[in-house]
């Protein structure tokens, strides 16, 4: 089991001059404490227009300084909204490639599509198409990234033969992962030998049964990269404090708060009806997790709030069922304080880690 | 925390629906069409319409919804909507701005079981293959001319209709009260279609809808489905966040 963090960089109002900035500091300096204390992994979304929930329009940029405050954290680069109207897929070849030359090798790279009408209208994107254009593209990467030259006729873009430059430390090239939230998607991962990055919440029982499909197909996989990268990666909430009942109440107000925010979200499946969001994705998992802030009805099932042992007894739930990594957002809205966020990673780091071993989940080569 | 309406119920609540009780009998509808629209609209007024108890959706929509009943206890109606997306605490919700009914009877019904701040309109609905059309005249005008373009066959459960928010006065603790009906139907769908939207008359003022700008076509459906109006589950109080004001009825 590895563990590591993520970032969706909500900013609460009212905005003035330093919310912004005091969101992305706070959150450097939680990424090289964990960096310090052991994490692994650290992760950052890419999203547009979600007011206070998603400040995180440019996460290649958060993730550069990141790589260049610490030394030894994996840089999660995801997702990337493989979507052209979002960015061309040349331009997240080369963008992925100096983040990884910049974090010396440390670069994974997720993929998506975006599953909202918000983003997906303000680029004026087909909801109908974003499926499609994200299998083409994640097809392509890993030539762009391998290949001397490069060119491509397709449906989402073409292009006559370039040199992609420069090309990414990593050897053959980073590790490829999609955001799994809509059902089914766990197999398009499976089948095309990518890294499943969960993005809901809780659950286990039913993440039990996707990440057994998950594996199963993947044995079997045509890998689009040039090896297979079987992990699953699963999101979490963390906060951890040695008084269980106060890590709980602390954790729940935390994810009732980004719970909330993800809920006034316009959903891609509730404004345009179509095939391609057979689901609302991580919106109705959230709306049922949690009914909002300060909502304290009852424990959530699967979250890692509480004091350690409650955080480890969770933790191992999910390693039962198959989870090889956990990724944990720290705070939403700065709702926590910032001193106990980086307590709560303290105590997380010398009290939860020892008890699980922690070696290196490399990717398995293809075959 | 996302912005909340700002809208003074008092400005309003003079004129809502009485309800007569908070459990009227439940009406099955069966094969109705309904023809729904939705538009991005200018965010720069939504605040100032929806009442406190509810957030705007990011970004702000409205919904024209014209659905045709064949079939009910008060005989066959056409109910037509304009609605803006909204949010009860984390639940989808459409709040009602005003509706037209093209039958006296339903219009009653439908304003003392459900809280409908219904009008008296004539109200056409017609299907053709190149395109589905609606018109709502009242009081002398097309106060909406409004077409989905371009259907194209797509599954029923593909379609997400969300749940009213009606505003509506009711007796209650020995005075009257304003309250938010959350009036929520199930659909059974055996057809569906999707295309794009047009709005060709909107008459802001006579769906209460002043500062609605539609500014981007987001969607329009139509469908042949099995519905209702249900029993009332919720009610909220509109002055109060609805995590904090909703109950159970």
């Amino acid at each position: 089991m590895k563990f590591g963090i993520f970032y969706e960089l909500s900013v609460p109002r009212p905005w003035g001059p330093e919310s912004e900035r005091t969101v992305y500091l706070n959150a450097l300096e939680q990424v090289r404490l964990a960096d310090e204390l052991g994490f692994d992994q650290v992760w950052c979304v890419e999203h547009h227009f979600l007011e206070e929930y998603s400040h995180s329009s440019a996460p290649e940029l958060f993730l550069t300084a990141c790589a260049m405050q610490t030394q030894r954290i994996r840089i999660g680069h995801g997702i990337v909204v493989c979507v052209p109207q979002f960015n061309h897929p040349v331009r997240i070849a080369e963008r992925t490639a100096v983040l990884d030359i910049l974090s010396g090798g440390r670069l994974e790279v997720g993929t998506g599509r975006s599953a909202t009408w918000t983003e997906l209208a303000g680029f004026q994107a087909d909801p109908d198409e974003t499926k499609k254009t994200w299998d083409e593209i994640v097809r392509c990467l890993p030539k762009m990234w391998t290949q001397e030259r490069f060119s491509h006729q397709g449906r989402a873009f073409s292009m006559p033969s370039r040199a992609i430059l420069p090309k990414p430390y990593q050897k053959p090239h980073p590790p490829l992962w999609v955001a799994v939230t809509s059902p089914g998607t766990e197999l398009d991962a499976a089948d095309r030998g990518l890294g499943s990055l969960g993005l809901t919440f809780g659950g286990i029982a039913e993440q039990e049964t996707k990440i057994a499909e998950y594996r199963r197909r993947i044995r079997v996989c045509d890998p689009v990269g040039d090896f297979v990268n079987e992990q699953v990666n699963t999101v979490n909430f963390l906060y951890c404090h040695e008084d269980a009942a106060t890590g709980i109440k602390t954790g729940q107000r935390l994810a009732g708060t980004f719970n909330y925010l993800a809920a006034q979200l316009l959903a891609a499946r509730e404004a345009y009806p179509t095939r391609s969001y057979p689901s609302l994705g991580l919106l109705p998992q959230l709306r049922q997790e949690a009914a909002g802030p300060g909502d304290g009805a009852r424990v959530p099932e699967g979250l890692c709030i509480g004091d350690p042992q409650r955080v480890i007894e969770v933790v191992k739930r999910w390693e039962s069922v198959g989870v090889d990594r956990i990724n944990f957002l720290l705070n939403a809205m700065e709702t926590v304080p910032q001193e106990q966020v980086l307590e709560s990673l303290r105590l997380f780091a010398s009290e939860v880690m020892p008890a699980f071993a922690t070696e290196a989940a490399a990717p398995a080569a293809a075959g | 925390m996302p912005l909340s309406g700002t809208l003074d119920i008092r400005t309003l609540a003079g004129d809502a629906p009485r309800l007569a009780s908070l459990h009227p009998d439940p009406w099955e509808l069966e094969d109705a069409q309904v023809l729904q629209l939705m538009y991005e609209i200018d965010d720069a007024h939504i605040l100032g319409l929806l009442p406190p108890a509810l957030h705007p959706t990011i970004p702000p929509v409205v919904t024209f919804t014209v659905a045709r009943f064949t079939e009910s206890p008060v005989g066959p109606f056409t109910l037509a909507q304009a609605r803006l997306g909204c949010r009860a605490g984390v639940r989808p919700r459409g709040f009602l701005l005003r509706a037209y009914c093209d039958a006296a009877a339903a219009r009653d019904a439908l304003a003392s079981g459900w809280g409908y701040d219904c009008r008296d309109g004539e109200i056409s609905l017609h299907r053709y293959h190149d395109s589905i059309t609606t018109t709502v005249h009242a009081d002398g005008a097309d106060v909406l001319r409004a077409s989905l373009v371009d259907p194209e066959p797509i599954s029923g459960g593909d379609i997400q209709y969300t749940a009213n928010m009606n505003l509506a006065r009711v007796d209650e603790g020995g005075g009257e009260q304003a309250l938010l009906v959350q009036v929520d139907p199930e659909y059974r769908f055996h057809h569906a279609e999707r295309g794009r939207p047009r709005i060709d008359v909107f008459a802001r003022e006579a769906w209460a809808a002043r500062g609605v700008e539609p500014v981007y076509p987001v969607a329009a459906t139509f469908a042949r489905c099995d519905t209702g109006l249900p029993r009332i589950r919720y009610v909220c109080d509109p002055n109060k966040p609805a995590l904090v004001g909703t109950r159970e009825v």
